[in-house]
């Protein structure tokens, strides 16, 4: 039974890492934005509230809800978990300073609005479809 | 007025069918705009050992008279024009009262990010916090550091009827950024806030207005260093009161009762940096301020002093700690009716303080604080500390727990 059991934590642990390893996450934008990569420090401006643009021209930040690509955003870009980060942009909306950006459910959202919002830029999961929107390259 | 327990119930009620809403921010449509509607409010306690603090009966069983509430209604209009606005309600003691204030209504026009423009009803921006000293869920602390950011006095310096012009611009050779904000109006207190209710306690006025022109401006310069922003902000009033005085002082009742600022400025220098999981700041405000009083026949002058030093440190998804030093000092001086010297207790109050956040989801927190102060700092300002609930008198120190509660959406 123990053996039984450790092996299934050990299965379950595996699985784990394994999606996790797989699990990325790209940054899209409409093919109106300009810049074709963006550096970490101004990707997390625009979507902290810092900045409205890259590379000179107005951007438009959209979020997804939830969800592992939302999560891995967060941590890769941001360095703040979901509670903290919203929190954030709700000080700028209460203090009268910005507009809580939209936020979309699911992947296939956030491609259709970025694909059809001139400045909007968004982030999916690296697996996921994304006709109609091009890719920003972060340094 | 209705009953001390009916508000704090309407208050629970109002926390409650928030949370069972969702506790989502909600959107709709006008015409073709999308309008988002967003809320936030807090439900605190106090204990304190001696003294009443921020006019609570806080020295008996404690008080829950520690209550706000902001709804907040905006649109993005375009990419580059928005437009909201927000109410805001308290009851913090014999403050607030339950009085509805409209906290702030702007439109913002910002076609460049080095060039921005707002007006209406806009929060001012001074030093770290000041415009968003209400935001209580995005704070560690359950009450800011009073030696800069006075709960009771929260009126002198939230917003102004006027305008803004601000901007952002990066600097090159890796210099960062820096931004700034400019800005010009009327200023107008709310009755219901600490110095009109310090002055209908010891001194006998009863003020109906209480404001004035406003000019001033913040320069911040987030620096090379990541997560360091250093900045200096500085605000110019001139503001009248008018009122009744009823004799209490000696000096004979003035049925139309006035003061005036001559000199009345503040000075704010800050710093922050925010490294990962952990965050540190420190400001330094000198409020001056000489005014005319007694309409005329005497004059006082304040010079406060507070500065603070705290951080906080995320230790995981759910708690977060915190801890500060705040020091404040006050010197008075002044003319007729005006006391010549102060005990050491009544010009200072020092306060070290403890907290520990816990965040339940992502619109949920509490919060547990503790406060040991050396000092009441009554002296002719207000402090926290008032006559009008502290008939006996005041001891020099207080110690405090403070609990708080709260929601966003």
């Amino acid at each position: 039974m123990k053996k039984l059991l450790f092996a299934f934590l050990l299965v379950a642990s595996v699985s784990i890492f394994v999606v996790q390893a797989h699990a990325q996450v790209i940054v899209i934008a409409n093919n109106s934005v300009k810049a074709n990569e963006v550096s970490k420090n101004d990707l997390k401006d625009v979507f902290t509230g810092a900045s409205t643009s890259i590379g000179g021209g107005n951007v438009v930040p959209i979020l997804l809800k939830a969800g592992t690509a939302h999560e891995e955003f967060l941590q890769a870009y941001i360095g703040k978990n979901d509670a903290a980060y919203r929190a954030g942009w709700r000080s700028l909306v209460f203090s009268g300073q910005g507009t809580m950006p939209k936020s979309l459910e699911g992947d296939a959202a956030v491609v259709e609005f970025v694909a059809h919002n001139a400045g909007a830029i968004g982030y999916i999961g690296k697996a996921s479809p994304h006709e109609g929107v091009k890719v920003l390259a972060v340094k | 007025m209705r009953p001390a327990s009916s508000k704090l119930l309407t208050a629970g009620i109002f926390a409650v069918l928030s949370a069972s809403i969702g506790l989502r921010a909600q959107d709709f449509k006008i015409a073709k705009y999308d309008v988002q509607v967003h809320g936030f409010g807090t439900q605190g306690y106090v204990k304190t050992n001696d003294n009443n603090w921020l006019t609570m009966n806080t020295s008996g069983d404690g008080s829950g008279a520690f209550t706000d509430a902001g709804l907040n209604l905006g649109s993005q209009i375009t990419s580059n024009f928005r437009v909201g606005g927000q109410v805001y309600d308290r009851k913090l003691g014999k403050l607030g009262d339950w009085h509805p204030l409209l906290d702030w209504a702007t439109g913002d026009y910002h076609p460049k990010p080095w060039l921005g423009f707002r007006a209406g009803k806009v929060k001012t921006v001074l030093g770290l916090y000041t415009d968003s000293q209400d935001m209580d869920f995005a704070n560690t602390f359950a009450l800011l550091p009073q030696s800069v950011y006075p709960i009771d006095l929260r009126d002198a310096s939230i917003a102004h009827l006027g305008g803004d012009i601000y901007g952002k611009a990066k600097l090159g050779n890796n210099l960062g950024s820096v931004a700034y904000t400019a800005y010009g109006g009327r200023r107008s207190d709310n009755m219901h806030s600490g110095y009109p209710y310090l002055l209908s306690g010891i001194a006998g006025i009863t003020l109906n207005s209480y404001g004035g022109p406003v000019f001033g401006g913040d320069f911040r310069w987030n620096t090379p260093v990541r997560g360091l922003t250093v900045g200096i902000s500085r605000l110019n009033e001139m503001i009248t009161g008018k009122g009744s005085y009823n004799g209490f002082l000696g000096i004979p009742a003035q049925p139309n009762y006035w003061e005036k600022s001559k000199h009345d400025w503040t000075n704010q220098y800050y710093g922050r940096l925010v490294k990962q999981k952990f965050h540190a700041e420190s400001e330094y405000r000198r409020y001056l301020r000489y005014q005319t009083i007694f309409s005329g026949l005497s004059w006082v002058e304040t010079d406060v002093r507070g500065w603070y030093v705290g951080g906080g440190y995320t230790v995981n998804k759910w708690l977060e700690l915190g801890s500060y030093y705040s020091h404040y000092r006050i010197f008075p001086t002044g003319g007729a009716g005006v006391a010549a010297s102060y005990p050491d207790a009544q010009t200072h109050d020092f306060d070290k303080a403890v907290t520990a956040k816990f965040i339940v989801n992502k619109y949920i927190y509490f919060k547990a604080e503790g406060h040991f102060m050396d000092g009441n700092g009554t002296a002719l300002y207000p402090a926290g500390f008032y006559a009008n609930v502290n008939p006996n008198g005041f001891a020099n120190n207080t110690n405090a727990v403070v609990l708080r509660s709260g929601f966003s959406f």
